[in-house]
């Protein structure tokens, strides 16, 4: 490939085009073993209950530290298999590239999202690209569907949850989020914080052995309080986070200099899961032992008769957390 | 050994103050913090904590906005303003801009900034154009325009200049029949650039108790408990509980540029209405880069409301804490974060805002309403 930039000549179905798609795609993706030249792909799931899922990925600025949009479109779809208790096996990509991208990027890019797809064990089955005209795009668009198979054990859903039960997360909450918006120093603010982004099936699988597991989910845009709102909606229990939910000291001090709540701010590796109360030690003791989990706490309960997402404070105060309306920080994803 | 703001709250427990205290905050850093501590839910019952007039967008007078948003659409400038002012509705006919937001998207090239050191890059950047910096703020904004000017800003650079000092709106309560406060807890930035001594007013000539703080629970805490104190031991003095950053005198070099670049003249609050020696204006040294001398001027006093609230919106009274904010009958109504009709659910700043976004959602009048009913 000649070219230092992406032209509309790179989505023409022509020659170039099919350069693009062996030299930077399939030369990238190679451990997928992507079979370029079909129209359509067989692809083997062995055994077990398929599940399917999708999602777009417009995060702005395109690099921040700890990934990018590549690492992030396979972490998206495929934590979203993982948090509904399958394994991810395939992904497909479309690409929207806008016309001018620099060659180089595209390339870093694509390499960081075939890294991330060995790494989450799934691989790239089809794909598509396209090219926009200048100015119709933010750089580069991404989507992926994956395809999963459900594992043995628990089968967690909003509907498993119960009065009582207890709410744990993996990590600290609102890195990827505030990462992100320091990548745009927007705000004349600068840090070194690192997205969380990443595969979260290691954190996921291992709790499908409890028969307590009620509900998983990992805290991506709108943060932990809408997971509080979704179990709300879905269940017509009330969510009580306790003084106890883990955020990083420059997280914390960028919302208090931007009036954000880090409790909407966005993760793109940790999971929140509602486990039943006599098994939420073992299910943190779990976590705590794995090199993703080590910061995870018990960071709330389900309470009926209650229904609000209410969150307590370290003073023994409490307010409500309503549910997100206007995103502070639109497209992180 | 600093307390935790647990140990305060204990230690402000044990006072054994039982009788009714309101404790007026004039900071909206203060008012977030105590909101989103949760802090109203944890002092003792008999203990109010009231937001004050602590948000210089929401007293920013309706007529400057009207007057930059005219500026940015008549003149052929760029006009920069504080993020939180684009949204701040005015008073006009349905069909016309009402915000410097619709000015915008009427072609009115106006820029969102977060500093004055923006508005002169801006200014540099485009040295054939005039760039006007709507200048709203209390004092601690205020000193930087005035720094900024004394350091020499660039001459295409011209500055509408709304800011405020905050005092003399706590003056001008505890000078009415009715303060609607037994304590202050004063803004610990402010202090940090005017110094402590501002406020001693409050304690000598009112025989209030007041406490300078800062914006973490602990410090707000302890000025809690130090007005609390003075409150129990009939002892009154101001107390400095952000000793952190506030020294006596405050910020020599940000006073000696405040006075140099501005004096201090009489000022319009929106909905308030004039209050003496409230507010900043450019000195004749500085005309050259003064935006109301510069332009004619837009002011229209045919225009209705000209200089008021919104109709039915109670910003005023939340601004002087004569109420709560969900006691006004638009809050979470007619007026939300998304839709704002006044500007106390514009500004970060702004106690609406700070209810809004820290849970409250209901307004008193609908809870009496659904009472009613059932």
């Amino acid at each position: 490939m000649d070219d230092d930039r992406i032209s509309l000549a790179h989505g023409n179905g022509g020659r170039f085009m099919r350069e693009l798609i062996e030299e930077v795609f399939a030369k990238a993706l190679e451990a997928s073993e992507i079979d370029v030249q079909a129209d359509a792909v067989p692809i083997d799931l062995g055994d077990g209950e398929v599940l399917i899922t999708t999602d777009g990925f417009t995060v702005q600025p395109l690099e921040f530290p700890g990934g990018n949009i590549g690492s992030l479109a396979v972490h998206g779809t495929t934590n979203d298999l993982a948090v509904a208790g399958a394994r991810p096996m395939y992904l497909t990509l479309n690409a929207f590239i806008e016309e001018g991208f620099e060659m180089e990027r595209l390339e870093r890019i694509v390499r960081s999202l075939a890294d991330a797809a060995v790494e989450a064990g799934v691989r790239i089955s089809a794909g598509d690209t396209k090219v926009v005209r200048r100015g119709e795009g933010g750089g580069i668009y991404l989507a992926t569907t994956g395809v999963g198979v459900r594992l043995p054990g628990a089968v967690p859903s909003l509907k498993q949850i119960r009065d009582g039960d207890v709410m744990i997360v993996s990590g600290p909450v609102g890195d990827h989020g505030t990462a992100v918006m320091l990548a745009r120093e927007e705000f004349g603010l600068r840090g070194d914080l690192v997205s969380d982004a990443g595969p979260v099936m290691a954190l996921t699988e291992p709790l499908l052995a409890l028969d307590g597991l009620r509900f998983m989910r990992d805290p991506t845009r709108g943060g932990i309080a809408s997971i509080g709102h979704e179990i709300l909606k879905a269940t017509g229990l009330g969510v009580r986070f306790e003084a106890t939910i883990p955020v990083r000291e420059p997280v914390q001090s960028v919302c208090e200099m931007l009036g954000y709540d880090p409790y909407y701010l966005a993760c793109e590796g940790r999971v929140v899961a509602v486990v039943a109360p006599d098994q939420a030690e073992k299910a943190l003791a779990i976590w705590q032992a794995l090199p993703d989990g080590k910061e995870a706490v018990r960071i709330g309960r389900i309470v009926a008769g209650e229904q609000r997402v209410i969150l307590e404070t370290p003073l023994g105060g409490e307010r409500f957390l309503e549910e997100l309306e206007d995103d502070p920080l639109p497209r992180i994803c | 050994m600093a307390r935790t703001a647990t140990e305060w709250l204990e230690a402000l427990r044990e006072l054994g103050v039982e009788r009714p205290v309101r404790i007026m905050n004039v900071c909206g850093g203060h008012e977030r913090s105590i909101s989103i501590a949760g802090l109203r839910s944890v002092v003792p019952a008999n203990i109010e904590l009231v937001p004050g007039p602590g948000c210089p967008v929401c007293i920013c007078p309706e007529e400057d906005v009207y007057e930059a948003m005219q500026l940015a659409l008549h003149e052929d400038i760029t006009l920069v303003a504080f993020g939180d002012m684009l949204r701040v509705p005015v008073n006009v006919p349905k069909k016309d801009p009402r915000s410097l937001e619709q000015a915008k998207a009427a072609g009115g090239d106006i820029r969102p900034i977060a500093s004055p050191t923006e508005a002169v890059r801006i200014a540099r950047e485009n040295p054939e154009r005039k760039v006007v910096f709507f200048a709203a703020g209390f004092e601690t904004t205020t000193a930087p325009v005035a720094a900024m000017l004394a350091e020499g800003a660039p001459e295409n650079l011209l500055v509408l200049l709304s800011g405020r000092l905050t005092w003399p709106a706590v003056a001008m309560l505890l000078d009415s029949d009715k303060p609607g406060f037994d304590a202050l807890i004063a803004p610990g930035h402010v202090a940090t650039v005017m110094g402590p001594e501002e406020w001693g007013f409050v304690v000598d000539k009112h025989d209030i108790p007041a406490a300078v703080s800062g914006f973490t629970p602990e410090s707000l805490v302890a000025g809690m408990y130090s007005v609390m104190q003075q409150l129990r031991d009939g002892r009154r003095d101001l107390d400095n509980c952000y000793p952190q950053v506030v020294r006596p005198g405050g910020n020599a070099e940000a006073r000696r540029q405040l006075s140099d670049v501005m004096e201090v003249v009489d000022a319009n609050w929106r909905g308030i209405g004039v209050i003496p020696a409230s507010g900043f204006a450019l000195r004749d040294a500085y005309a050259a880069h003064d935006a109301r001398q510069h332009f004619q001027s837009y002011a229209d006093e045919s225009r209705k409301r000209v200089g008021e609230m919104p109709p039915g919106c109670d910003c005023a009274k939340v601004v002087l804490g004569k109420i709560y904010p969900n006691e006004c009958r638009l809050y979470g109504a007619a007026c939300t974060p998304r839709k704002p009709i006044g500007p106390c659910m514009v500004s970060d700043e702004g106690a609406c805002r700070i209810w809004w976004s820290s849970g409250t959602r209901e307004n008193v009048w609908e809870g009496r309403k659904r009472d009613a009913l059932g």
